[in-house]
């Protein structure tokens, strides 16, 4: 046997994550299905508003909820694959460090909400933002997509791990997920509405936003490298 | 290679214990294994056996005591033990979207094994799945199912080998297929078995072990052992109940 490389397992979670995915659809296509019904709602909704309301004011809000909710679908889905028939045992019989673990399973996750919010954006734009276009530069919007898709990504993956022992696992994901997601969405929704609004000075909002979110990003994902191990061993 | 190589002991299990809340799932269980024993335990359900199977093999913690397989100490050695364990389970910890082949080359990679592909073919025709090496494993019988999670438990040639009720929901042709699997390759590892089948786990242990609410009740030799005394004494323990 080979000297044990940590950097090989990673890549063998990710590619082996990547490639059930593109077999099955589950989380792609569940997770673009409830984007999209979510998207018709708020269209339906604020179709009745009238003319003289700006939506921007609530763009950025209306599409992290929509990533929010869709996530928490994604994240259960990738550790149920993990907990069928015992694989997740497999993984944890075998001389691989817990963190590796968590960090295949974490960038699986990551590309697959980038994907989502890559498909979702254009359609985004275009339901709502036709006729009142985004004032920022669009690489502004992009950045805070990422931020907040690393956070969502990182620590729903930890909670996830968490919550699937638990007979009410989507339930315990829900509770625990938004409050500890808390200080990330309230960056993220700030930094995207002032890009959206594009308000005098937003560029000083969207900075200190995306300091906040790029912050708890690297807080919470040193956590969870550090806690992964007990975790998953619980 | 470890301090594994220098001692002739698969197994050295020293006073362990084993607490879930205030039930004692293991209660100061001690025994020594030689290398290439094959060692059946035997126990009413809830005796601990499987518990017992997760502190060797490093899936949980012991409250209380020491367990050392192939010298190396299951807590403070865990990550290194792993390289040379392997676990069957009834349950076949195997991706059903993935293909037989994919599946092994998955674990060949997290294992780290050199030449992973040639190594992947070779466990494939071993067990007699070269033919559906590219079938996904949910369109797998149960006994093709069991085979191909051996030849995942083999990949990186482990010492130690546990079964955890293997023979569980297989029909006679794949009991047939499994014993000769395990037979093929009985003289290059260490088994420790858990089996609620007597006469089985009799007929391929050199070592038998009864657990009984988290205690050892009997652990000897097979050669030492008169069969009926030995199912007098299981039989008793049955009438003991849970741990």
């Amino acid at each position: 046997m080979a000297k044990i490389s940590a950097m090989r397992q990673f890549r063998a979670i990710l590619k082996k994550d990547i490639v059930m995915e593109l077999r099955t659809k589950e989380m792609l296509t569940s997770m673009g299905l409830y984007t999209l019904l979510t998207l018709v709602v708020y269209y339906v909704a604020l179709s009745r508003a009238g003319n003289g309301f700006d939506v921007r004011l609530i763009a950025g809000g209306l599409l992290w909820l929509a990533f929010l909710f869709t996530s928490m679908l994604g994240l259960n889905r990738s550790l149920v694959h993990e907990k069928d028939q015992g694989c997740l045992e497999a993984l944890l019989l075998s001389p691989l460090d817990r963190p590796v673990i968590f960090f295949g399973k974490a960038v699986g996750n990551l590309i697959f909400l980038l994907i989502v919010e890559v498909l979702t954006i254009p359609i985004f734009i275009f339901m709502f933002l036709a006729s009142s276009p985004i004032v920022g530069p669009i690489w502004e919007i992009a950045l805070a997509l990422l931020v907040g898709a690393i956070g969502i990504a990182g620590i729903g993956t930890l909670l996830a791990t968490m919550s699937v022992n638990t007979s009410g696992k989507d339930f315990i994901l829900a509770v625990l997920f938004i409050p500890i997601m808390f200080p990330l969405l309230y960056a993220v929704v700030a930094a995207t509405s002032g890009v959206i609004i594009g308000d005098p000075g937003y560029q000083h909002l969207f900075w200190t936003s995306m300091s906040i979110g790029g912050g708890y990003d690297v807080i919470m994902l040193v956590a969870a490298y550090g806690l992964y191990e007990f975790i998953v061993g619980a | 290679m470890s301090e594994a190589s220098s001692t002739g002991l698969a197994l050295e299990v020293q006073d362990l214990s084993r607490t879930f809340g205030a039930r004692k799932a293991l209660d100061g269980v001690s025994f020594e294994l030689p290398r290439g024993a094959f060692l059946s335990i035997f126990g009413p359900n809830g005796a601990g056996k499987t518990t017992m199977l997760k502190v060797l093999s490093t899936l949980t913690n012991p409250s209380k005591g020491s367990a050392k397989v192939v010298g190396l100490d299951v807590v403070q050695d865990a990550v290194e033990l792993r390289e040379h364990i392997g676990f069957i389970s009834h349950n076949p910890l195997l991706y059903p979207d993935l293909t037989a082949e994919e599946n092994l080359e998955f674990f060949a990679e997290i294992y780290c094994i050199d030449d992973p592909k040639d190594r992947v073919r070779e466990l494939l025709a071993a067990v007699e799945l070269d033919h559906r090496r590219f079938d996904a494993v949910r369109t797998f019988s149960r006994g093709m199912t069991q085979r191909l999670s051996i030849a995942r438990a083999l990949l990186h040639h482990p010492e130690v080998i546990f079964l955890d009720e293997p023979y569980s929901g297989l029909d006679p042709h794949a009991m047939d297929i499994l014993d000769s699997l395990i037979a093929s390759v009985r003289s290059e590892h260490t088994f420790v078995m858990i089996s609620h089948d007597l006469q089985k786990g009799l007929e391929l242990c050199s070592h038998a072990l009864i657990l009984a609410k988290g205690k050892v009740v009997l652990f000897d030799e097979r050669d030492a052992l008169d069969p009926d005394e030995f199912k007098t004494t299981y039989r008793d323990t049955v009438g003991m109940g849970v741990a």
